[in-house]
């Protein structure tokens, strides 16, 4: 029996400002199974970008379980996190977040860098393949001033992608691109996922939602129906 | 490329994004690091320069001068002055240790040529002054033994002197002394001096002159030794002091009516009086390194500030606190290798000018670089350390609420 990659049971999640206490999260579960591309829907300040902090280790619930690849990882080091970040998730960002001076070869192979393995001659030819595939082999020394929209976010999804992990989560990976450019994202997305890649991504826009398996809406901190 | 390469690389091409930050940093630090080193050098080349002036005076390690007078070693005596007479320099040259004992009469006069004036000062000397100082006349004779008998009005001058007194002619020529006039024998060989007293404006006469007819005394102001190679200094202090007391009939607790200074006893006076210049002027330099060190850690955190997002990225892909803090600190030894090399490099620029306008002669030594280095490194490091921690606090999960 295939076992899911992310596991959530009762994530709650709430943030103190000052007197008052705000519940983000309201108890969510979820099983994300490999392979699996999910598209979590709502409107804004539902909870999504939360929910996809927790999801992607950048953020600890305030209670519940969470599981990824049968592992608690609630209770784990700030440094077993970063690791497990570097080794099983890539991020993609509606910013980009790309580095300013480095150039889409070097911003691709950032996080080998954190992987204190060095950096190798296959991980640049792997960087280098990355780019070509998503349409850069001719931009690899362009710095991300130079190049468009969709051609940073091709940049950021070889960046999230260098380090081969297990889940992809995107946070509104069309937010900031025009209609052409969303369309290629959401291809790469789709050839990505056929591959067997597992993606989570957050979005509002519902057409884009459209193009995932599932798709599961959140409103209040809680999945509804 | 290994971890530790690529984070090099990556600070130093972080570091070139922020031109001004840059440019503001190795300001601040290359101002205080110019100011350290070029202290440092000049107290290191003064203290060097002593013991050349020193060595060049034949008063190295088997030497002592016999000063007339008790007291400190420098400053007013507090004994009498006139019981150093020929008899303890006869007495002295007698102890197997000593090689040469060389007498001298000391007093400062007008010295007058051709209607000019100067004050200038007298040594009344013997013929083996120039083994004892190792200075010998460059032109014309030194003082001889029949100089010596006879009382001769004669006189050898310190290089300075011809061009103090606008000279055409030197030797045969005559200058006059306590009213009387001597004729000049000889110019000595110029020696390097340190600070405002030149040691080239001197005049040696016979002592016997010196004595019975410029100052009219019948005791000595000092006595130079020169010992045999090997010599126990500390044995030999205790013998001369022994004889010289007795001689002088100085009995249980009357102190020393004379002093005997030693070359490491000279030095140590003079480093002490450089040393504590030197630590003044240090300690101000100190505190100029503070005040970069906080302009830098202000800097740093205006840098965290507008670099969070790449902080965060940098913690969302696999970075863990103590590689951000690694980043930083990394970061701050680029600034402070920058800056190290060219305060070092700006203070040599500044010693090379003073060498040009003044006697000292700054050494370029490898310790104030290493010092430009350390000094620069801990400041940098020690106050880059804070921002750092904080740096690596910033929160990844901004990176999902910036927009």
């Amino acid at each position: 029996m295939v076992k899911p990659i992310v596991v959530l049971e009762d994530i709650t999640k709430s943030y103190k400002i000052g007197k008052v206490t705000y519940e983000v999260l309201k108890g969510i579960n979820l099983e994300v199974y490999p392979g699996e591309f999910v598209a979590i829907m709502g409107p804004s300040g539902g909870g999504k970008s939360t929910l996809l902090n927790i999801i992607g280790l950048l953020d600890k619930p305030t209670s519940g379980k969470y599981f990824l690849e049968g592992v608690e990882v609630s209770d784990l080091s700030k440094k077993e996190l970063a690791r497990l970040r570097n080794q099983k998730i890539g991020f993609i960002f509606q910013a980009f977040h790309l580095i300013p001076w480095a150039t889409a070869m070097e911003n691709v192979l950032m996080p080998l860098l954190y992987r204190k393995e060095g950096i190798k001659k296959e991980d640049v030819k792997r960087a280098e393949e990355l780019l070509t595939r998503l349409g850069l082999g001719d931009r690899l020394d362009a710095r991300p001033a130079e190049l468009s929209g969709g051609q940073q976010q091709r940049v950021a999804i070889a960046r999230a992608l260098i380090n081969q992990p297990k889940l992809l989560l995107a946070d509104e990976p069309t937010g900031n691109l025009d209609t052409k450019s969303s369309e290629e994202v959401l291809k790469i997305f789709e050839e990505l996922n056929q591959t067997g890649l597992t993606i989570i991504m957050v979005t509002h826009d519902p057409e884009v939602a459209q193009r995932a398996q599932r798709i599961k809406t959140i409103r209040d901190g809680k999945f509804i129906e | 490329m290994s971890f530790f390469k690529g984070l090099l690389k990556e600070t130093f091409k972080e570091l070139l994004s922020s031109k001004v930050n840059l440019v503001f940093m190795l300001l601040a630090m290359i101002i205080s690091l110019t100011a350290l080193n070029t202290i440092y050098s000049l107290g290191m080349s003064a203290k060097h320069q002593i013991i050349k002036i020193l060595e060049s005076v034949q008063f190295g390690k088997d030497a002592m001068v016999i000063v007339a007078g008790g007291g400190r070693i420098i400053g007013l005596t507090t004994t009498r002055s006139d019981t150093l007479k020929m008899g303890d320099v006869k007495a002295l040259e007698k102890l197997d240790f000593v090689k040469l004992a060389s007498p001298i009469s000391l007093g400062y006069m007008d010295v007058g040529y051709k209607g000019t004036v100067e004050k200038m000062r007298i040594e009344g000397v013997y013929p083996n002054y120039t083994v004892a100082t190792n200075w010998y006349p460059q032109i014309g004779r030194f003082i001889t033994k029949k100089d010596l008998k006879s009382m001769a009005k004669v006189c050898v001058i310190g290089s300075a002197v011809p061009k103090k007194f606008h000279m055409k002619k030197v030797l045969g020529t005559y200058i006059k002394l306590a009213g009387q006039y001597f004729e000049i024998v000889g110019v000595l060989e110029p020696k390097t001096f340190f600070g405002h007293f030149s040691r080239n404006e001197r005049i040696l006469i016979p002592l016997t002159t010196a004595q019975k007819r410029v100052f009219h005394v019948n005791y000595l102001s000092a006595v130079k030794l020169l010992f045999r190679p090997g010599t126990d200094m500390k044995l030999a202090k205790k013998v001369i002091r022994k004889i010289l007391r007795k001689r002088h009939h100085l009995f249980g607790i009357a102190p020393d009516d004379f002093r005997m200074i030693t070359p490491e006893l000279a030095l140590s006076v003079f480093s002490k009086a450089i040393t504590t210049i030197n630590m003044f002027l240090l300690s101000i330099s100190i505190i100029s390194l503070t005040i970069s060190g906080v302009i830098i850690m202000n800097l740093m955190y205006a840098n965290i500030e507008e670099k969070a997002p790449v902080i965060a990225l940098r913690i969302a892909i696999g970075a863990s606190s103590f590689d951000i803090i690694l980043h930083y600190l990394i970061m701050s030894l680029w600034i402070a290798l920058i800056s190290g090399f060219l305060g070092w490099l700006f203070s040599v620029g500044i010693l090379k000018l003073i060498s040009m306008v003044s006697p000292l002669k700054p050494e370029f030594s490898v310790s104030s670089f290493v010092l430009s280095f350390c000094f620069a490194g801990s400041t940098c490091v020690l106050f880059t350390l804070i921002p750092a921690i904080r740096a690596s606090r910033v929160e990844p999960s901004l990176l999902l609420k910036s927009l």
